[in-house]
């Protein structure tokens, strides 16, 4: 299957059209810095390495280990394991990752979202391929992902119908959540995307037999 | 009294601050740890930015200052930077003793009776055999300038970098530098560490973290544990012994370093006498 993913497109809950095609130039470029390998890998960050390869996110944060002390914590705390369900977490970091045109970020929670338990179509519609609206039943997660949409898109306040969408099916900590689980996605989106980071091979292979690359 | 200031007293963090002045040398030795030669870059930390540490080190409870590099005094303002950091700490400068003309001796008056000492490298007592790896004309040099430095005040130490020396030459290498007028407690003698060139020609004793004191140790591409850390290879600056990229305030790769220190068990630093 070819790659069929939206570089940043500023869509909406209300856009006329929800499914873009476009293709991910230049996959096999080499990351814009050095990964740093384990033999380099900074005293504060050591112990992120555990017995090898932390993965490229930690290998390029490990240049500044001081930012990557307090970022992986964070990032940990914002994308994993919470009082969200892991499922609803998906939703937000793969349809932001999408709308934020981040290969490494999509491929690599592709597989995540599969393990979470979103189905095939799902993840199609949240990659922008398919118009969620048809795919997703529930109105909570319908309003998540028009959240995701309107917090991504950045264009000033969100709007009120996305706001009581997701009022209706959500604590005010849980906005806040799902909110922040939007922004430091999209951290993470700029960091891969500006960086080429790549995508691990099991990913790749993975998401090559899912029909999902 | 700062946690810095209380780990020094205590003995649980060195008391000095190194700091890279710059990079690059007019020798280029086969064990040269920075890869230092004419024409690498020069990565210099600038007057300002050395007298500033000084001040801050002296503000968090250091104890000491010591700058090395690259060869120091190849920068023309040093000996004015060394006199205003010794008005905050005692300053030991390492320098490879080469380039004390006349002129630049005259040139030292800054520092003449302030806190500043220098540590110049000599490693054999013979000519032939010293400049072997450190380039010819060295010793003479070094053993001409030795005495001019001493006559005029400056404290000066000899540090002996080698593989291993036999007992005889290293008698004759003590007694050429007591008749340069440097007393034997101002003589050190330690290992080659393979970092850097060291590397490239097989030398030298491979240096883990706790094989070195952690000497906070400052330059421009950030903060390391030792002044063994900010090697190069290959043209790159190696990350292994890295801090912090913060290196302003002291106080965070300071901080960062007790952090380190205090989670490993006391008195492990000493294993290889490095110094
Ligand atoms: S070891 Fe010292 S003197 Fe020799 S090249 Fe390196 S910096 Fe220069």
């Amino acid at each position: 299957m070819e790659c069929r993913y939206a570089s940043y497109e500023p869509v909406t809950s209300s856009a006329a059209s929800l499914t873009v095609e476009i293709a991910w130039p230049n996959v096999s470029r080499m990351s814009a810095v050095r990964l740093l390998a384990a033999g380099e890998a900074p005293l504060l960050a050591r112990p992120y390495y555990g017995d090898g390869d932390p993965g490229p996110i930690v290998a390029a944060l490990a240049h500044v280990p001081e930012l990557l002390e307090v970022a992986l914590p964070f990032i940990g705390a914002a994308l994993g394991p919470s009082a969200l369900s892991w499922r609803t977490k998906e939703l937000v970091i793969v349809r932001v990752s999408a709308l934020a045109g981040c290969r490494y970020c999509v491929q690599t929670h592709t597989a995540v979202a599969l393990d979470a338990g979103l189905s095939r179509e799902e993840i199609l519609a949240l990659r922008l391929s398919l118009d969620y609206r048809e795919v997703f039943a529930g109105a909570a997660e319908r309003a998540v992902i028009a959240w995701s949409d309107a917090v991504a898109a950045g264009h000033g306040p969100v709007s009120g119908q996305a706001r009581d969408g997701l009022r209706a099916h959500f604590a005010e900590h849980e906005t806040v959540e799902l909110t922040v689980t939007a922004g430091a996605t999209l951290m993470l989106n700029r960091l891969a995307t500006a960086l080429e980071l790549p995508t691990s091979p099991g990913t790749l292979s993975r998401l090559t037999s899912e029909g999902l690359l | 009294m700062s946690a810095i200031a209380e780990a020094v007293a205590a003995g649980r963090l060195p008391g000095r601050v190194w700091m890279y002045a710059d990079y690059h040398c007019n020798l280029a030795c086969t064990y040269c740890l920075t890869e230092s030669a004419p024409g690498v870059p020069r990565r210099e930390l600038g007057h300002e930015r050395m007298v500033e540490i000084a001040a801050e080190a002296a503000e968090l409870g250091f104890t000491d200052l010591g700058v090395t590099g690259g060869e120091p005094f190849l920068l023309m303002s040093l000996p004015g930077t060394l006199a205003e950091m010794a008005e905050h700490l005692p300053v030991l400068v390492l320098t490879n003793g080469t380039l004390f003309t006349p002129k630049r001796l005259a040139r030292l008056e800054p520092i003449l009776g302030r806190r500043v000492a220098m540590q110049i490298s000599l490693d054999r007592p013979d000519p032939d055999a010293n400049d072997g790896m450190r380039g010819p004309e060295n010793f003479g040099k070094v053993v001409e300038a030795i005495p001019r430095l001493v006559e005029r005040g400056i404290r000066v130490r000899i540090a002996t970098t080698v593989e291993s020396i036999e007992e005889a030459e290293l008698d004759r290498l003590c007694a050429l530098h007591r008749d340069l007028g440097v007393p034997d407690e101002d003589h050190v003698i330690r290992p080659i560490v393979r970092r850097g060139r060291a590397v490239d020609h097989g030398l030298g004793v491979t240096a883990r973290q706790q094989d070195l004191p952690a000497e906070l140790t400052i330059t421009t591409d950030g903060a390391f544990w030792s002044p063994f850390g900010p090697t190069v290879s290959a043209g790159v600056v190696d990350t292994d012994l890295l801090i912090t990229r913060t290196t302003r305030p002291l106080g965070v790769p300071a901080g960062a370093l007790l952090r380190l220190v205090e989670n490993r068990p006391p008195g492990d630093d000493v294993a290889l006498n490095i110094r």
